[in-house]
């Protein structure tokens, strides 16, 4: 049976630090992409991550359960990501994996997915990437929260510290944002497409 | 529960129920609206779309597996420095090696000891030389030698008063009185220092694993490249044997 967040907490506050590494077993990878959507570079994506998992470990005494250990979690990567955008006063570069083979990413897709699809689709991605760069801080933010991590609009606005309607605008504004720029680069939606 | 009539400005109803976080009510309202007015009805179908495709960005698939190590389940970390051969020689033994760098450098010098009249005088080779004397003059060589003994010693006791003066002056200032303040600093910098080495360590950790990874997977591309390039060698080869065996079998006329 797994264990859930609740119990390795509190299995790592009575110092199981094995219990803690599950959860960064557990957790490492949304940290991380959270990271890398909001600052859009993998090396310090890659650092946030560790350093939130750090902190997270040297606050555990102070957590008392109030919040999910996500939402905690969520909140700790979040600074780290606003002090780093302050610290390195510029917008955050979105980096594409540079050297992927296409014909090896199809293999790994599986023989549904043709090789026409796969380009169609990385570009997509790179537009965007390039889209989610356009926009502030926040509405990037609430962006990624939402659609790639399915927080709810009152979990956005406890760790954005804005009211639930502010939540509602920076999306609605985002949205918009990326529903321009899509069409100026000529993109319409590849889902539509390919049906 | 929304309680007015839904209208096209009103964004934020729009959002909820983009997102699907509405009450059944108003989505009922909303939709209603949506049958009526096209340009909602385009605009909610244009972000969904933007929604669709934003699915579509997905950040590299690194390796990352961070694991915390308590620090009392490392080795106590050991500062070894290289130590420095002036330090295993005793005093004396400094002492005399400087008198006997001194000495040498004398020699090569070549300094000139003399006392009379006027007192002692030390000379070397690179100042003008003494009017020599004249030849008149009886010298007595075993009288120049105990000069030049008394002279030496001499030399020796004030060198010895020199460098122990230095050396003592060398150890106040080495040794400045260290309160709590300033232990604790340095404990924080070697702990920072430490903390730095163990981030840096762990980092190229992760860029040789990955590394690693990379160059397996094109190991394996350039393998699999090769056994390509040996099936058609192969294959001509099979060919060629065959065209023979044909030629071969065919009966000369």
């Amino acid at each position: 049976m797994v264990a859930t967040d609740e119990e390795l907490v509190a299995r790592s506050m009575d110092g199981d630090v094995d219990s803690f590494n599950q959860l960064v077993l557990r957790w490492e990878r949304p940290i991380y992409a959270l990271a890398y959507r909001v600052i859009g570079r993998d090396e310090d994506a890659r650092d946030v991550a560790q350093e939130t998992f750090l902190r997270a470990f040297r606050a555990l005494p102070g957590f008392k359960g109030q919040a999910k250990f996500s939402s905690w979690l969520y909140r700790i990567a979040l600074n780290l990501c606003r002090d780093w955008i302050r610290r390195k006063k510029r917008t955050p570069l979105v980096e594409m994996p540079e050297g992927v083979d296409v014909a090896e990413l199809a293999s790994e897709q599986g023989p549904v997915e043709s090789i026409e699809d796969l380009v169609a689709r990385q570009e997509m991605s790179r537009i965007v990437a390039e889209g989610m760069k356009l926009l502030p801080d926040e509405q990037r933010t609430a962006i990624v929260l939402k659609e790639y991590h399915g927080l709810t609009f009152q979990e956005i606005a406890d760790l954005q510290g804005c009211p639930l309607s502010t939540v509602k605008t920076r999306l609605y504004q985002g949205l918009t944002v990326l529903r321009r720029h899509l069409e100026s680069r000529g993109m319409t939606s590849y889902e539509s497409d390919k049906g | 529960m929304m309680s007015h009539k839904f209208t096209c400005d009103d964004k934020q109803t729009l959002i909820s129920y983009l997102y699907g976080e509405i009450d059944h009510e108003t989505r009922q309202m909303v939709e209603a609206h949506l049958s009526a007015c096209e340009a909602c009805a385009a605009e909610v179908t244009a972000l969904g779309d933007v929604r669709a495709d934003i699915g579509l960005w997905v950040p590299p698939d690194v390796e990352l597996d961070f694991t915390i190590v308590k620090k009392s389940q490392l080795p106590a970390a050991t500062v070894l420095r290289p130590a420095r051969w002036w330090n295993t020689v005793p005093a004396w033994g400094q002492a005399a090696a400087a008198i006997l760098v001194l000495a040498a450098g004398a020699a090569i010098a070549n300094v000139q000891v003399t006392s009379g009249p006027e007192g002692f005088s030390v000379s070397t080779g690179w100042m003008t030389p003494r009017a020599a004397p004249a030849l008149s003059e009886p010298v007595d060589g075993q009288a120049v030698d105990r000069r030049i003994e008394r002279a030496l010693v001499s030399l020796e006791q004030q060198l010895r008063t020199e460098i122990r003066s230095t050396r003592e002056e060398q150890k106040r200032v080495a040794t400045p009185p260290a309160d709590d303040a300033t232990i604790r600093r340095v404990q924080q910098l070697i702990a920072d220092s430490e903390q730095r080495h163990e981030r840096a360590l762990a980092m190229r950790f992760v860029e040789f694993t990955r590394d690693m990874n990379m160059q397996r997977r094109a190991d394996l591309m350039n393998i699999g490249r090769g056994m390509v390039s040996y099936d058609e060698q192969l294959q001509r080869q099979r060919q060629t044997i065959n065209s023979l065996i044909r030629v071969s079998a065919t009966p000369q006329q």
